[in-house]
């Protein structure tokens, strides 16, 4: 068993410190109310011996944390009271992630996170390793991926031995790599499966094979500086907004202070308190643009910090990337967990025409918002449709778009929400100074071209092997999904599209980006079409599995550029 | 196309009359606390919840139906909005029989499905006689394992 680096039992000791400061303190406190010989004054004296207490429980969690990386399995065992100890399967993990932050940059720490499909949470997180065993851990890690998929692969082969000539030549993009396979490997694996489980004990002959494709790092696509700007510039992250409640929070009166003044050269009060309405209206304006622009700039400033220095690469079948400014973050996606590939677009990156692509796995990635990473964060449109087309094999989609009655069914419905909208003014000046309701029913100017824009940024492709999937118009998705990725296709039908006789069809992945995204939908198209892709979507999963079962064909290519 | 015992009309009917009780216990506090509620308010609101659910547990009833076909589950539910899902074989994780204690009150079991997927990742199909439910869930765990995939997620 591995232990962490020496350094994380500080950092446990300090952080179990801390956390059980509290414990006696409390209770001192309460013990104190109820119980007469206890005094509350003992508190200075019992938080010491918490944080002691606490500090040699981070110590003792430091010793009896230990990892392994065995043949078949990454072994991890934790716990100073309850043990627990957990065995992961290389076939079963989706992604080595390593992070460091700045203190951890400065001391040459990081934190080693490997994810699985399973569960809501990171699998096993090793905080900290030295860099450089988290480098190691993370290649070794992947290059034992990897052998359990060819040991898979050998054995499938052998069960279908007719196969085989072909299939190399086909399946694996790389020329170079399918002829070291079928040529050496291949037949050596076949004659002999058995003879990689122990590969631990001994150097075989396979070990040459293996040893030269794992360094191999090919350079996929570097975010550059003229990029990455654009990037910054052009998304907008809704963690900004939290961010930006937080700084008003922290320094209210400073901030509403910047506030006025910046609205006293317009017309704005002097002071909160000593204004008429129109100051205290313009006072209003000048904020709100105020708070829009901090939200923004935070916005940019954390999208530069987070995508500063994006690298993808690929190492065998994996995509590794690496990519931060303060915070360094670097992982690697298997290929073949990939489930769907999405190209993102909002109206401004459209405009210059620029998108971006993301790969969407089971696992659950470092950020904490599901497992979608993003492939490439922004290029031009056309870089971006070759790098998907490359990725997936899809051929250029020719979008259908739903029939007209859907627009109509937007129409409806967006002018249901600016009467809403309006009713809402309406009942607001009731209750306050203000007049002119119906001044908002400038709203439903508005309702027409939302309808048709919604309208017109909906389309799908049913493909020979994929299904393309194009909505939303702020920021628009377009999702290609391999067949043999489809969990479950369900037809929807509301009471209002029964009555216009459209019909929703939810594609369901295994992908867990739809807790911030929705799940891939065709919306609004005529029920016979619904049903129709259903049942293609049914069969061609069906006959993509089939033919996936007899040549192993990865589907996607890790060679996308 | 099987449709569901006729005994899950009861159980659905039940669980939205404990609802409509909550509703009506919900209804006197504020007519304790808050504002005054007639009693005959509470006793229409009620009884026209209790009548909605019989109407609603009539009508979901004549719409839940199921079939395994050749290459996938396939079932149809929904009173409002109406929903038509193929769960196919190979996409089967694993499958449970379950009962919660009105269902076992009245005999009845559940067959729950799960994918790895997102979204339906468990379809559920209530209302089955215990024997219905072992049945299905070993015919459905048979046609898993038979119908195997090796692209694990």
């Amino acid at each position: 068993m591995n232990r962490l680096h020496p350094l994380s039992a500080v950092t446990y000791a300090i952080q179990y410190g801390f956390m059980w400061l509290w414990v006696p303190i409390v209770l001192v406190l309460v013990l104190g109310g109820i119980v007469g010989p206890v005094s509350p004054a003992w508190a200075p004296i019992a938080a010491p011996v918490g944080f002691l207490a606490g500090a040699a429980y981070g110590i003792v969690y430091y010793y009896r944390f230990g990892y392994r990386i065995t043949p078949d399995t990454f072994d991890v065992s934790s716990g100073v009271i309850a043990r627990r100890s957990r065995e992961i399967p290389y076939g079963r993990i989706q992604n080595v992630d390593v992070r460091q932050g700045v203190l951890q940059r400065l001391l040459g720490l990081a934190i080693v996170s490997i994810e699985t499909a399973g569960g809501g949470s990171t699998e096993a997180s090793l905080n900290f390793v030295s860099e450089s065993e988290a480098n190691r851990l993370q290649e070794q890690i992947r290059r034992r991926t990897a052998e359990v998929k060819d040991r898979r692969r050998n054995r499938n082969r052998a069960a279908t031995p007719s196969d085989r000539p072909d299939v190399d030549a086909v399946s694996s993009g790389d020329g170079e790599d399918s002829a070291v396979e079928a040529g050496t490997a291949g037949d050596e694996h076949v004659s002999d499966p058995t003879a990689r489980n122990d590969r631990e004990t001994g150097p075989t002959s396979e070990d040459r094979v293996v040893e030269p494709r794992r360094r191999r790092r090919t350079r996929l696509f570097d975010l550059e500086a003229r990029e990455l700007l654009l990037y910054s510039f052009t998304s907008f992250r809704p963690a900004a907004i939290a961010a930006a409640m937080f700084v008003f929070f922290l320094a209210t009166d400073t901030v509403l202070d910047l506030f006025v003044m910046t609205a006293q050269p317009l017309g704005g009060p002097s002071a909160i308190g000593e204004g008429s309405p129109t100051s205290y209206g313009v006072l209003t304006v000048v904020s709100a643009i105020n708070a829009i622009l901090i939200t923004y700039l935070l916005s940019v400033a954390y999208t530069f910090a987070t995508y500063y220095d994006f690298q993808l690469g690929r190492v065998d079948e994996d995509f590794v990337y690496e990519r931060g400014l303060l915070q360094r973050y670097s992982g690697s996606i298997p290929v073949e967990k990939v489930q769907s590939v999405t190209v993102t677009e909002n109206p401004l990156q459209r405009l210059i025409g620029y998108a971006g692509l993301w790969v969407e796995t089971a696992g659950y990635g470092p950020e904490s918002s599901g497992g979608s990473q993003s492939a490439v964060p922004l290029a031009r449109r056309r870089h971006i449709h070759r790098f998907t087309e490359n990725l997936t094999g899809v051929e250029t989609p020719q979008f259908r778009s739903p029939p007209p009655l859907a627009r109509r069914r937007y129409l409806v419905r967006y002018s249901l929400v600016a009467g809403l909208l309006v009713a809402a003014v309406f009942a607001i000046t009731q209750f306050t100074a203000l007049e002119r309701w119906y001044l908002a029913a400038v709203v439903f100017a508005a309702v027409p071209p939302a309808a048709h824009l919604k309208y017109v940024h909906l389309g799908y492709y049913v493909g020979d092997d994929h299904l393309v999937i194009r909505r939303g118009f702020w920021s628009r998705r377009t999702t290609v999904i391999p067949y043999y990725r489809i969990q479950t296709v369900s037809t929807r039908r509301s009471i209002f599209q029964r009555r216009l006789g459209l019909a929703s069809l939810v594609v369901d992945t295994a992908s867990s980006q739809t807790f911030v995204w929705t799940t891939p939908t065709i919306y609004d198209v005529d029920l016979e079409d619904a049903r129709d892709v259903n049942m293609t979507s049914r069969k061609r999963l069906q006959s993509a599995l089939r033919e996936r079962a007899r040549d192993d064909d990865l589907g996607m290519s890790a060679d996308f550029t | 196309m099987e449709a569901l015992h006729p005994r899950i009309r009861l159980l659905w009917i039940a669980s939205w009359a404990i609802g409509a009780l909550v509703l009506a216990v919900g209804l006197a506090a504020v007519d304790q606390w808050f504002v005054d509620v007639p009693t005959a308010v509470i006793v229409g609101v009620v009884a026209v919840a209790f009548v909605i659910g019989i109407a609603y547990a009539v009508r979901r009833y004549q719409v839940w139906k199921f079939e395994l076909q050749p290459d996938a589950l396939y079932l149809e539910r929904g009173v409002v909005t109406f929903v038509e899902t193929a769960v196919p074989f190979v996409r089967v994780q694993h499958v449970d029989t379950q009962f919660g204690p009105i269902e076992r009150v009245l005999g009845l079991s559940s067959v729950v499905v799960y994918t790895a997927g997102t979204r339906n990742a468990d379809v559920r199909i209530p209302g089955l006689t215990p024997a219905r439910a072992r049945d299905l869930q070993d015919t459905l765990r048979e046609l898993a394992v038979e119908s195997e995939a090796d692209d694990a997620v």
